[in-house]
């Protein structure tokens, strides 16, 4: 029995084209591609290949997702060249499981199934797609404009600009954000606020039209309100509400509530979990599945967790009785369980880090184990000259999951007096008050992580590496969000509107004259607003911005800075893995596709240079 | 020869019951809001096969009608058009009886911001809504019964306020104070509105779908040019900050 660390081989191009300057890059379409093991992979080969020479049988335990089929298969390979008896039919196997319980184990090592080879060839068919691709267009982008940043800054130091077809549309979106920041047109808009006043509570209306942006109508409105004097109450109705528990675990929520709970970007949140699963104390951090299978048991895993910390007694009143079975989602990538916590660990033997990312492995784990919370909600509507208005009010009677999940609020409204149908009354306080729309924030990442997955950009194992890409690109860059920013959309009624200020986007070098200058305020921009909330906020750099207008400029139907493409490529793979297409065809679909974008990018360079001269060196269009 | 003129006469050309033809396709456009002038129904008749039964040349008419100018289409009397003082805010309140015929000139989404119906114009523009192409930006919070989505707002339609025109070329606006069928900023310029027994509040039309008849149409120039121009209006409105 024996292992090895991911993908066994790698692939490049055949010698002649490794070079940059040995072809023109829209060859690499065609160009010839290697199979080898890399350097550092070499011991594991010479160990599969020892192994291999006098077994009978090759029984693959290999991860069952797209990518562990692919290993599976390049595994296959490597151990056939010194066996080649191991590519007949029956001689190389694969075990299906999906989580590592004694009895699951046990049943999948009896009841082993041939390697998946369309889903390998899915894999094989973007690996190869990406290369092509990638080199390509990167190679391409890099000549064009690496020359022309260079010599405005006299300096040598400008790297590759790389493209990835996740990468633009990542960093896509967040120039596209920072745009509309930067365009938007704050506009004023009216509403109508009653209050009144019943039993010594002071009860606020909202108007069912919310706010609209048309004053003169706002006033006639209002003055009907006025000339009718007394309002009624057109319902009042209390019943039952919950908040529910949160879903089992995914890496793609892990990432996010990393970055809004634990302060912790994705990057480094991963790499904490790949810490702690590697130390046994959580289940493997990659997954999309968000159900738990039925026959797991769960309680066991909740009895360990009552051996100490903060929520030991939680987790004891869940094994008393409390336990609930966990909320199912809709995804089940059939090779990983959510992720939860496996064993006991007392915190103090881990770092700081390590300590958030598995109290909050944990607390979720209980939480999902729990009960929703439950309340009582009361909602009175009131009719006051013709126009509706009503309120809301809150009773929490049990908290439930929100005792040991205390990353989620819920809390009672103060108490409304008592109405009734019918009753009718003359409202303590009727105005017409006015507010302004404010602009969205900047993407934080647990927004452009949403994003990502909405659009099919990236897997739970890629998406914190695109990012890492565009921020190692130098495309985009951090900074703390300040305290007191909007958060909410763009019509939220801020009636402060407070906005965030963004300089034009200037060609300033800093200090060494890099093109990448800020495309928003200078370095010190969160401060002099006092603390931060802690959050990230992602700004592109002139250069990102630049890349970004260049492209979307070329006027393309498909553009490269948009999810589409991408997108239909995910489709495409699952094509493959259904067997509706061959590797083939969709190899070839997909250059034919991207070649042609690549004719229109040579044919319109000059739109990117220009794009590149305005924000990159500060010069007008 | 006698014989033959039977045969081939096309009964309709005999005036009389060309006048027969206009006079109940007449009082069909009335009754139905639309009273037709003599010069229109002239040029109408003029471009018909009067052999055509009756039925369908009233459908055809109310059809064309709906498609034209109300100034230049319809009789104007006083009662169906908007009384004098209609649109004078110093009244605070005056009753209608109608039935009056009005046109739409303009519609406008007051419930958006402006701003947030130009980037969905360019989001449409960019192709970002058709299918295959559609670019996700709001992912949709879950966290119970109670969730309340702000996305919502960014789609939601309406109120709509419009500006109206009577057969005499003056004009109104009007709002809806409920929902009407048919109002949008999908429906066409030119459309023709019957309103019957509504209220205007300090110059302003109010809308209820119990005293608003939904005629349809619309005239092809205008639409036309409203829609090209309408990422231009919203965009000037939004920049003088929204206030009429």
């Amino acid at each position: 029995m024996t292992s090895v660390l991911g993908h066994l081989l790698s692939h490049d191009f055949d010698a002649r084209y490794k070079a940059w300057k040995s072809c023109d890059p829209s060859q690499l379409f065609e160009a010839s591609i290697d199979d080898f093991v890399e350097e550092s992979k070499q011991p594991l080969a010479e160990n599969i290949q020892a192994q291999a020479r006098y077994c009978q049988i090759l029984y693959i335990w290999t991860d069952c997702d797209r990518e562990g089929e692919n290993i599976g298969t390049e595994i296959r390979s490597v151990a056939v060249k010194r066996n080649p008896s191991l590519s007949q039919p029956g001689k190389t196997v694969r075990a299906r499981f999906s989580n590592i319980e004694r009895a699951h184990i046990i049943n999948a090592a009896g009841n082993p199934i041939p390697l998946d080879e369309a889903q390998s060839n899915a894999v094989q068919s973007r690996i190869e797609l990406d290369l092509r691709i990638g080199a390509s267009f990167t190679r391409n982008l890099t000549l064009s404009v690496q020359p022309m940043l260079r010599q405005h800054f006299g300096n040598d130091d400008q790297g590759v600009i790389s493209y990835g077809s996740c990468q633009f549309p990542t960093l896509g979106f967040v120039v596209e954000r920072y745009l509309r920041v930067r365009n938007f047109v704050p506009e004023t808009f009216w509403t109508i606020k009653i209050m009144h006043e019943k039993d010594r509570v002071k009860v606020n209306f909202r108007w069912a039209r919310n706010h609209l942006f048309d004053r003169m109508v706002v006033v006639v409105l209002f003055e009907r309100c006025l000339a009718a004097k007394t309002a009624r109450v057109t319902k009042v109705q209390t019943k039952p509400t919950s908040k529910w528990k949160p879903l089992p675990l995914t890496t793609v929520e892990l990432q996010k509530c990393g970055s809004m709970f634990l302060r912790l970007d994705s990057a480094r949140v991963m790499q904490v979990a790949e810490g702690l699963y590697q130390k046994g104390w959580i289940s493997y951090p990659r997954t999309e599945t968000d159900q738990f299978d039925r026959d797991m048991d769960l309680r066991a895993l909740v009895q360990k967790q009552t051996q100490g910390g903060d929520w030991a007694q939680f987790a004891q009143g869940l094994v008393d009785g409390g336990f609930s079975q966990p909320r199912s989602g809709r995804n089940n990538d059939k090779a990983h369980p959510p992720i939860h916590p496996v064993n006991f660990v007392n915190p103090t033997q881990l770092n700081q880090d390590e300590q958030r990312v598995h109290e909050f492995v944990v607390r979720r784990f209980l939480a999902c184990c729990s009960e929703d919370a439950r309340g009582s909600k009361t909602d009175i509507s009131i009719l006051f000259g013709g126009e509706t208005f009503s309120t809301t009010g809150l009773t929490v009677l049990e908290r439930n999951y929100l005792d040991v999940y205390k990353y989620d609020r819920w809390t009672s409204s103060q108490e409304l007096p008592r109405f009734q149908e019918g009753e009718v009354f003359e409202p303590t306080e009727a105005l017409m008050s006015e507010g302004q729309t404010s602009p969205p924030g900047y993407l934080t990442e647990p927004e452009l992580i949403a994003l990502m997955d909405a659009n099919g950009i990236g897997t739970d194992a890629t998406m914190a590496e695109h990012i890492s890409k565009i921020k190692e690109r130098q495309y985009v860059e951090t900074r703390a969000r300040a305290r007191g920013a909007q958060q909410i959309g763009d019509d939220g009624a801020a009636s402060d509107g407070e906005t965030a200020v963004v300089a034009p986007a200037a060609g300033r070098g800093r200090g060494r004259g890099r093109a990448r200058g800020r495309g928003g305020r200078g370095g010190g921009g969160a401060e002099g607003r006092g603390a931060t909330n802690g959050m990230q906020e992602f700004i592109p750099t002139t250069l990102g911005v630049a890349l970004v207008e260049g492209y979307e400029n070329m006027g393309f139907e498909i553009s490269l800075t948009k999810p589409f493409l991408r997108k239909e490529m995910e489709l495409k793979m699952k094509a493959i893995c259904e067997g509706r297409k061959t590797k083939a065809e969709v190899v070839h679909e997909t250059i034919e596709q991207y070649r042609d974008v690549y004719v229109r990018t040579q044919q319109r360079l000059d739109t990117l240079r220009a794009a590149v001269r305005k924000y990159c060196f500060g010069e007008n269009g | 020869m006698p014989s033959q003129r039977l045969l081939t006469a096309t009964p309709a050309t005999a005036n009389g019951n060309a006048a027969e033809i206009g006079a109940s396709v007449s009082a069909f456009l009335t009754a139905k809001g639309v009273p037709p002038t003599q010069a229109w129904l002239h040029t109408f008749l003029s471009g018909v096969r009067l052999t055509t039964p009756v039925i369908a040349l009233q459908q055809t008419a109310l059809f064309q009608i709906r498609k034209a100018d109300l100034q230049t289409s319809i009789t104007r009397s006083p009662s169906n058009l908007l009384p004098p003082g209609t649109t004078d805010p110093a009244t605070k309140e005056k009753h209608v009886c109608g039935p009056i015929t009005v046109q739409v000139l303009d519609i406008e989404d007051i419930g958006r911001s402006r701003w947030s119906q130009v980037e969905a114009l360019e989001a449409l523009e960019r192709g970002e809504t058709t299918k295959g192409r559609e670019v996700i930006r709001v992912v949709p919070e879950e966290s119970g019964p109670d969730s309340t989505a702000v996305a919502d707002e960014a789609k939601s339609s309406g109120p709509h306020k419009l500006l109206l025109q009577d057969a005499s070329g003056a004009q109104a606006y009007a709002m809806e104070l409920l929902p009407l069928k048919g109002v949008g900023v999908q429906m066409s310029v030119g459309g023709k509105l019957v309103l019957r027994d509504f209220t205007v509040a300090r110059g302003l039309i109010l809308l209820e779908p119990r005293n608003v008849e939904l005629l349809g149409g619309k005239v092809e120039a205008w639409d036309k040019k409203w829609r090209e121009e309408r990422k231009q209006r919203l965009k000037a409105k939004a920049g003088i900050g929204g206030e009429r």
